[in-house]
């Protein structure tokens, strides 16, 4: 695909970093792995668009120096299954056919065995990745529904193609990982979802479904000007709150009666997904689930067994 | 530069190409040149007749108090040279919002390079960015009623900028409603961010339901039971229960602003013995009277 300007950076500090997390919601306890800082997709609602100030692409490409820092810290943990993910700032695979940087890394994780690496993407193209696959790759699609993808995720691949990528990939052994986020309320939007887990269902094999995330809009209150003055009507819709970590979020009754809709839907289209929240509130968890998600630590156990049911004993 | 007494009339008062005052009318500067004369020469520009590069203020009093002869400063410069004259002459005194406005437009259609342009929107404490620039322009292009509205409020850039995300009659509109009202900018921001919410969702600016506010609190509120719907239910909620528990001024129930905390806060005002115990009589029955559940039901969602 076309892309603005990538520069290549020289290695220095952390590439592999803790996901930042915040204040008072439950993180998964993601690693995250900064390979390419900037995205050449262009969504509306994009949170990059507050962190980083430059349209350019910044790429880290010395694998050596990152899987260092992946063996550091996978060494240094001693209680839960480690995941990794490219996506934080980044789309994962947007830039892999050009740039080749996932090829080192699916490669490295599937020698390690003893984390996952997650490329999380809304690029559907995993053709060069498919003969170096390997379990300990989940190659995951942000979802939404086709309206919201073309009228908020310009450049990005219509979800019948991140869904047939994503049997793909499950077809050449690998789990996948989908992700609702950001889910977006507007007119209409329930039915959208329905039919949206109805191609889910029908396309994928819901039991090699690792994970499922669910993470209604979220956004750093300077962004509220954004889509503003880019007139965002999809975006704008719902009623907005501020946080407690600051940041702008659906009011929680709207939260939580939206996430209790889809969970609903996707528990009934398969009971044993594992489904999760991006950054919520514990209550949330408990509202919704019926469980209780204390902190992050109880989070990533869910996690482990998640992990450890779908692989046994061979991580 | 020797400095002259020339004839009003020997100048072009029309000619605004290097006016970047705003507004040009100025009742304490009349008086000053009525008590004194003017004391700082202004500075024309030799053509016939004189173009006024400085003093377009001085001027408008001289005119409007009948003096005949100014004194002045003719000096022979390009057009760009005298812009830029006007603009750094007037920066010592700082410039309001429209004449920073005034002064880049000017620039841009003196044809100055973005890098000068730049340079003089940092000297003017802007940030030197094209969005930024843009507003300005836009500010410069508009009527007098929004120009002399943002002085006379010393609206902040955010709210200038929803300002202008409104079409003209709708500025209209809100600047009448506004005009009467005395608010802080904050409020005008959070109103203005309020009402173009309620445009973006529903195609239309809401003005027929804010008519008749009397201060700027109720226009906010108002516009919150539009713009915030579920928000307003369930402070209306809380605030309902709360006078049902009827609750002595020494205990107060409050929640979070949002109802996001699932939390609630009791406190207590207390001077003795029988304060705790007369507010420990008071919490228990309207805990039996199912009060406490009911806001506890609010706050979890």
């Amino acid at each position: 695909m076309n892309s603005p300007r990538a520069e290549h950076a020289p290695s220095q500090g952390n590439i592999v970093r803790d996901c930042p997390g915040t204040k008072d919601h439950i993180c998964c306890g993601y690693k995250t792995i900064d390979l390419i800082e900037g995205c050449a997709l262009s969504c509306s609602y994009c949170i990059l668009k507050a962190y980083l100030n430059t349209p350019a692409i910044t790429i880290h490409d010395d694998i050596p120096y990152i899987t260092s820092q992946i063996d550091g810290m996978t060494g240094r943990e001693a209680r839960h299954i480690l995941r990794f993910g490219t996506g934080e700032l980044s789309d994962s695979l947007a830039l892999d056919r050009r740039y080749r940087l996932n090829r080192p890394l699916v490669e490295f994780f599937g020698e390690r065995k003893n984390a996952l690496l997650e490329l999380k993407s809304k690029w559907a193209y995993i053709d060069h990745l498919i003969p170096h696959l390997n379990p300990y790759t989940i190659i995951s699609f942000s979802v939404a529904p086709q309206r919201i993808i073309d009228e908020e995720e310009k450049r990005t691949s219509p979800l019948y193609k991140r869904l047939k990528t994503a049997r793909k990939a499950q077809d050449a052994g690998c789990f996948v990982g989908l992700h609702f986020d950001p889910i977006i309320i507007y007119p209409g939007f329930e039915k959208d979802y329905r039919y949206l887990i109805e191609d889910i269902s029908r396309i994928l094999d819901m039991d090699r479904i690792i994970w499922l995330s669910l993470g209604l809009l979220r956004f750093p209150p300077k962004l509220l000007g954004h889509y503003i003055e880019h007139n965002r009507k999809n975006l704008l819709y719902g009623e907005f709150i501020r946080g407690e970590d600051g940041k702008m979020r659906y009011i929680k009754q709207q939260r939580i009666k939206v996430y209790t809709m889809l969970y609903k839907m996707l528990k009934k289209k398969n009971k044993g997904l594992f489904i999760y929240f991006c950054m919520e509130r514990e209550d949330v968890w408990r509202k919704v689930t019926g469980m209780t998600v204390r902190d992050d630590d109880a989070l990533m156990t869910l996690f482990d067994e998640r992990i450890k049911h779908l692989y046994g004993g061979k991580i | 530069m020797e400095m002259k007494t020339i004839p009003l009339n020997d100048i072009d008062l029309n000619d605004r190409r290097f006016c970047i005052s705003y507004p040009l009318e100025d009742e304490a500067l009349t008086e000053s040149i009525r008590e004194i004369g003017i004391v700082q020469p202004v500075l024309l520009c030799d053509a016939s007749p004189l173009i006024v590069i400085t003093g377009f203020r001085r001027l408008a009093s001289a005119k409007k108090l009948g003096l005949e002869n100014i004194p002045a400063m003719v000096r022979k410069v390009r057009a760009d040279e005298a812009l830029l004259l006007s603009i750094h002459d007037n920066l010592g005194r700082g410039l309001n919002t429209v004449e920073k406005a005034y002064a880049l437009e000017k620039m841009i259609g003196a044809g100055f390079s973005r890098q000068t342009i730049f340079g003089v929107m940092a000297l003017l404490s802007l940030k030197p960015h094209e969005k930024v620039l843009g507003s300005f322009v836009a500010i410069a292009n508009e009527g007098r009623p929004l120009k002399d509205f943002i002085i006379r409020r010393g609206a902040s850039m955010k709210s200038i900028e929803y300002l202008l995300e409104l079409d003209a009659k709708e500025r209209r509109g809100i600047i009448s409603l506004l005009s009467p009202l005395h608010i802080t900018d904050s409020l005008l921001r959070e109103i203005l961010e309020m009402l173009i919410l309620i445009k973006i969702r529903t195609g239309a600016v809401y003005l027929r339901g804010l008519r008749g506010a009397s201060d700027g609190r109720e226009l906010k509120a108002r516009l919150k039971k539009k713009s915030y719907p579920i928000l307003s239910s369930m402070e209306k909620k809380f605030l309902a229960m709360k006078q049902r528990c009827a609750l002595p001024p020494h205990i107060d129930i409050k929640v979070d602003p949002f109802f996001e905390k699932e939390y609630i806060d009791i406190l207590l005002k207390i001077k003795s013995e029988n304060d705790v115990r007369a507010a420990i009589e008071k919490l228990k029955a309207i805990l039996e009277d199912g009060y406490i559940r009911s806001i506890l039901e609010l706050t979890q969602g």
